[in-house]
């Protein structure tokens, strides 16, 4: 009996023991009291208590406020510490918005390492500091951006005017009072967002006219070239510079020639629509030095994407960290939030309903968008390890020979087998339209035009004898025994046949391209003599004659 | 209190308003304060609670290594999940993401519902420890022998019921571990069909589809399932177990108390402390031993080597119970209750593994799922359930590892159990199985040649020969229990640590294929 009651007082005591410090730690010495209790608003410490913003309708219980305590509704601000003062000033009330739709992480938390969900198990971590603006894209994923040299330039035009000199833009510029310690311009930083009037250039002008003082000798007459580019520029700020920057890179390398975004993109990568919320937990971390987040995980990738994921054809795009920065960005802001409608922005609710595109679509733009990757910048061709050859598509004497019917039957029918999709045809792709515009642009690389060709589509006599033999001698090496390709581009292509005449492949055999392998076949080389005409027809004949081989 | 009578009414009145608490104790406690044997006797057995007790208990039931106090273990820490489990209830919603949400909340912003929460995690998993070994205990001291076999068997539907708790409960919070073993689970309870394929009947007689139905409500775990779990979990499951532990309490008493040595008296020698056996003297004695028939505690033996149940023993329990609370208290305190990434039926979990005192079983699952989560499970329960109807022996009872061989022999066959384990699985890892040499092989072949039916089958040969060789059935029991509990042991430690992703075998999770 002894025993047994030795035991009863043991586990009495053990359990008593146990319960005070488990009441003390649960309720006194929570983290979030510790953090309160260091906040010392103007008009006293802050009540300690917890807080929370809940918005049903975004489905955001976030209770971030709690150590935050400047950022939520009706508290004092409390300087000196930005973690806990009230949270620069945004278009968006935190207290109507919450904090995790923009910032991403586990709201429900109420301890720093599980809110800002650096823990296992919670798939959503907070959007790195540095990468804010990327919480953008959780809703504002369809800002129409145009690509990087576009951007630039309107941004030049903007300084070369020096507009900044009255006007603020992302925190630049706005010193310049008028009429001596008038009303300084408007911040322009958000004039994307907000919008602006039409006849601003003219209101401009008038009042440089009339008004006199700075006005006179800050704004003058604008070309309308300019003025466009420097419009451009105005559309993109909408408070979030870093994310146009990095919009406007992705969508100056081509990167959906292989990846779509929101349905819209080549097939040959994986889909990047929700990039920015992948789970760290499920991504392969083994070549990735370093912390195991997101962003960690896409900076390693765009500096060695096979490196990181073994097998991948990816080259690597960018060489500059900075770029490598920036498209990681844009890859995390890749969110696509799932909220009611009453919630979308207007550039959202006009891609997904109205159709429009969530970048701009211009030639240029567009040609960078889907084309570039491949085609390079400037129509130059890429050579990529392990790929074959792209085509030089800016190249002049192409361009002399192509035309725009056959690069608009190209553009949109591809080249079945090849990688060249079909852009025209396939989900995802190009518009009859943005089939015409990048026509357009691509034929703006350079200055040459196709002559009229009088003769009909097809004119090469076939000739039995010189055909196979010379194809054989002078093309097969490079363009396979039966056209399939190999170091050139396969011949034996329905749609490179069916829009193509005799008479641009007789002079691309002639005249060959310059700056590529395909020589000029009417001079001699070192190791072959030149071709005669006939010769050169007798091929282009022979050469037709996949055309048919091909529809067995 | 005034010495006069009152007279008036309100003198009365006030003289029983300062009466109330006398009246209310003599109320309450019937039979006036228990503070003699007597009056502690007839307390224990006027009151509805206490008299599931015996109102004596034998002094060998009192020491500590007759059971070690599992069976109160096990009733405290249902105790401790009762009482945690209602508090949770508060503030849990048994709806998909709801459900998911609500433990979120009871974690961070309920006062102390991380705490409580994982009290009863650790309440949970001490129970299943606790029914494990006390049924171990049970078997080891020969208490299912004559006449507790029905006591056995009501233990054995207390240990199905505590399985049936804990995995039901372990959907509730709604997450991908809980959602992935439940898969697990219903796959299991599906697996007939591995049969019924290979007989070509499933179109017409599918048990297996039938069973996962009713214990989804669906064909995939969803909001219907986990309506079914939270229903079973907080309601028919517990009723169940109060119903069965109240029988299993009652049959403890009316079977004569614990199981003890006939020579029980002898080992206990006299008593040292002279302890008056009563201390008032009875009006009228054995009464109660008069009325009963049979061999129950009293009957033919004098009150000497027996004490009043109030204090001894509920010291003793109220002790175990104490030390049970705060195991799981200090258990709560350094390791939280789990909780993965919200339910996602679109990412499994790899590898998806059941509560850990099924990964014994989904060890043998990985081969063949019916043998794995119902064949072999219901050879072991349909054995557990012959043994006291098969030794009828009476040798050894009340002894730990009474019988037949004894001692020696129960560490004889914890060297084959765990032998033949480790032998049969380092086979089925090293060189895989049936499966992998003939890939062709059908599945009815595997269902019935796997390392799970092989072990089996050593273990019976064993017991067989242990049973000739000893003569005894008890021999062959204690061989068999023997060794089903090493293989359970060692198939759960394998499942529990050394399984990966892909049920690949790995020496530590360190060596895991990272993704």
């Amino acid at each position: 009996m002894r025993n047994n009651k030795l035991l009863l007082l043991f586990g009495s005591f053990l359990s008593l023991a146990l319960l005070v410090v488990a009441a003390a730690q649960e309720n006194v010495f929570r983290e979030w009291r510790r953090v309160q209790s260091t906040a010392k608003a103007p008009g006293g410490p802050v009540e300690k208590r917890l807080r929370q913003v809940v918005v049903p309708a975004l489905g955001v219980t976030d209770r971030c406020v709690t150590c935050h305590v400047g950022m939520s509704a009706g508290e004092p601000n409390v300087p000196g510490n930005p973690a806990l003062a009230a949270h620069p000033p945004i278009p968006h009330d935190p207290a109507s918005y919450g904090c995790t739709t923009c910032h991403s992480g586990q709201g429900r938390a109420t301890e720093k390492a599980d809110a800002h969900g650096t823990v296992p198990h919670w798939p959503e971590p907070m959007i790195p500091k540095v990468n804010a603006d990327a919480g953008c894209g959780t809703c504002h994923s369809h800002i129409e951006v145009p690509n990087t040299k576009a951007l630039r330039s309107g941004q030049a035009v903007f300084e070369r005017y020096d507009c900044l000199s009255c006007h603020k833009v992302d925190g630049r510029g706005g010193t310049l009072r008028p009429g001596g310690g008038g009303m300084e311009g408007p911040d322009l930083s958000r004039i994307g967002a907000a919008g602006y009037k039409a006849d601003w250039y003219e209101k401009h002008l008038e009042k440089s006219r009339t008004a006199g003082g700075p006005w006179t000798s800050t704004f003058g007459t604008i070309p309308d070239v300019e003025r466009g580019d420097l419009e451009t520029f105005l559309r993109t700020r909408v408070g979030a510079p870093k994310l146009v920057l990095a919009k406007a890179l992705f969508h100056s390398l081509g990167c959906r020639g292989c990846h779509k975004i929101g349905g819209v993109g080549g097939d040959d990568g994986p889909e990047l629509t929700a990039a920015g919320q992948r789970d760290p937990a499920l991504s392969d971390f083994t070549h990735v030095p370093g912390e195991r987040t997101l962003s960690n995980w896409w900076a390693e990738h765009f500096r060695n994407p096979s490196g990181v994921v073994p097998g991948s054809q990816m080259p690597a795009m960018v060489e500059s960290e900075e770029d490598i920065q920036l498209l990681t960005h844009y890859v995390l802001s890749l969110r696509r939030g799932k909220f009611p409608e009453a919630f979308w922005p207007r550039d959202r609710i006009r891609a997904e309903r109205f159709g429009e595109r969530e970048f701009a679509t211009d030639g240029a733009t567009l040609y960078t968008t889907f084309c570039a990757a491949c085609h390079g910048p400037a129509g130059e061709g890429m050579r990529y390890a392990g790929l074959p050859v792209f085509p030089a598509i800016g190249n002049p004497d192409f361009l002399e020979l192509a035309t725009d019917e056959m690069i608009a039957a190209t553009v949109k029918s591809g080249r079945p087998g090849r990688r060249m999709p079909a852009w025209g045809e396939k989900a995802g792709g190009l518009r009859p339209e943005e089939v015409a515009a990048v026509v357009a642009h691509v034929r703006s690389l350079s200055p040459v035009r196709p002559q009229p060709d009088g003769k009909p589509r097809v004119w090469a006599r076939p000739d039995a004898a010189h055909g196979p033999s010379v194809y054989a001698r002078a093309c097969a090496s490079c363009h396979g025994d039966k056209g399939q390709g190999g170091e050139g581009p396969a011949l034996a292509n329905k749609v490179l046949l069916g829009s193509a005449s005799d008479t641009y492949l007789f002079e691309t055999i002639r005249r060959g391209r310059r700056g590529t392998s395909m020589e000029a076949f009417s001079r001699p080389s070192t190791t072959r003599p030149a071709l005669s005409d006939s010769e050169i027809e007798s091929v282009v004949a022979f050469v037709r004659g996949f055309e048919k081989g091909e529809k067995k | 209190m005034s010495a006069a009578l009152p007279h008036t009414a309100i003198e009365r009145f006030v003289a029983n308003l300062k009466a109330i608490p006398n009246n209310l104790r003599a109320a309450t406690l019937r039979g006036g304060t228990p503070n003699t044997d007597r009056s502690r006797s007839s307390f224990v057995f006027g009151n509805v609670f206490l008299h599931l007790h015996p109102v004596r208990v034998h002094r060998w039931s009192l020491r500590w290594t007759t059971t070690f106090g599992l069976g109160i273990m096990a009733t405290a820490a249902f105790l401790i999940t009762l009482v945690t489990g209602v508090l949770l209830m508060f503030y849990y919603k048994p709806y998909p993401d709801a459900a998911y949400i609500s433990i979120k909340d009871i974690h961070f912003v309920v006062p102390t519902g991380r705490f409580i929460r994982n009290i009863h995690r650790w309440a949970a998993n001490v129970m299943v420890v606790a029914v494990l070994l006390h049924m171990a205990r049970a078997f080891y001291t020969g208490a299912y022998r004559k006449p507790r076999e029905f006591n056995w068997l009501i233990g054995m539907g207390l240990l199905v019921t505590t399985l049936g708790l804990s995995f039901t409960g372990y959907l509730l919070p709604w997450d991908q571990l809980a959602y992935w073993a439940i898969t697990i689970g219903a796959n299991i309870a599906q697996s007939p069909r591995e049969v019924t394929d290979a007989l070509n009947l499933t179109e017409s007689f599918d048990p297996g589809g039938l069973q996962k139905l009713l214990l989804l409500g669906s064909s995939e775990v969803g909001e219907e399932a986990l309506i079914r779990f939270f229903l079973l979990h907080v309601m028919l499951l517990p009723l169940v177990l109060f119903g069965l532990a109240a029988v299993h309490f009652w049959r403890i008493r009316k079977d004569g108390g614990l199981v003890r040595p006939a020579n029980a008296d002898e080992i206990l020698g006299p008593r040292t402390e002279a302890y008056p056996v009563f201390t008032e003297a009875p009006k009228k004695t054995y009464q109660l031993a008069a009325i009963v028939k049979g061999k129950t505690a009293a009957v033919g033996k004098g009150p000497e080597n027996t004490l009043p149940s109030m204090p001894h023993l509920f010291y003793a329990e109220l002790g175990i119970l104490m030390l049970t609370a705060g195991i799981c208290l200090a258990l709560a305190m350094v390791s939280d209750a789990p909780l993965k990434e919200l339910a996602n039926p679109a990412v499994p979990e790899n590898p998806a593994k059941a509560p850990w005192y099924f990964l014994g079983l989904q060890e043998l699952v990985a081969h063949s799922a019916f043998m794995g989560g119902i064949g072999i499970p219901s050879i072991v329960l349909i054995g557990l359930g012959l043994i006291p109807f098969l030794d009828r022996e009476t040798a050894g009872t009340g002894e730990w590892f009474g019988g037949p061989g004894g001692k020696p022999l129960v560490l004889q066959a914890i060297v084959v159990g765990l032998g033949s384990a480790i032998a049969i699985e380092a086979v089925a890892i090293q060189f895989g199985w049936i499966r992998e040499w003939f890939p062709k092989a059908p599945q009815l072949l595997i269902t019935l040649i796997n390392p799970g039916t092989v072990l089996t089958l050593v273990y019976a040969l064993y017991s067989v020969w242990l049973v000739k060789k000893h003569d005894s059935t008890r021999a062959g029991a204690l061989g068999l229990f023997t060794c089903f509990l090493c293989g359970f042991a060692l198939l759960t430690l394998i499942g529990t640590y050394f399984r990966g992703p892909n049920w690949n075998f790995y020496w530590s999770p360190a060596d895991w294929p990272a993704h």
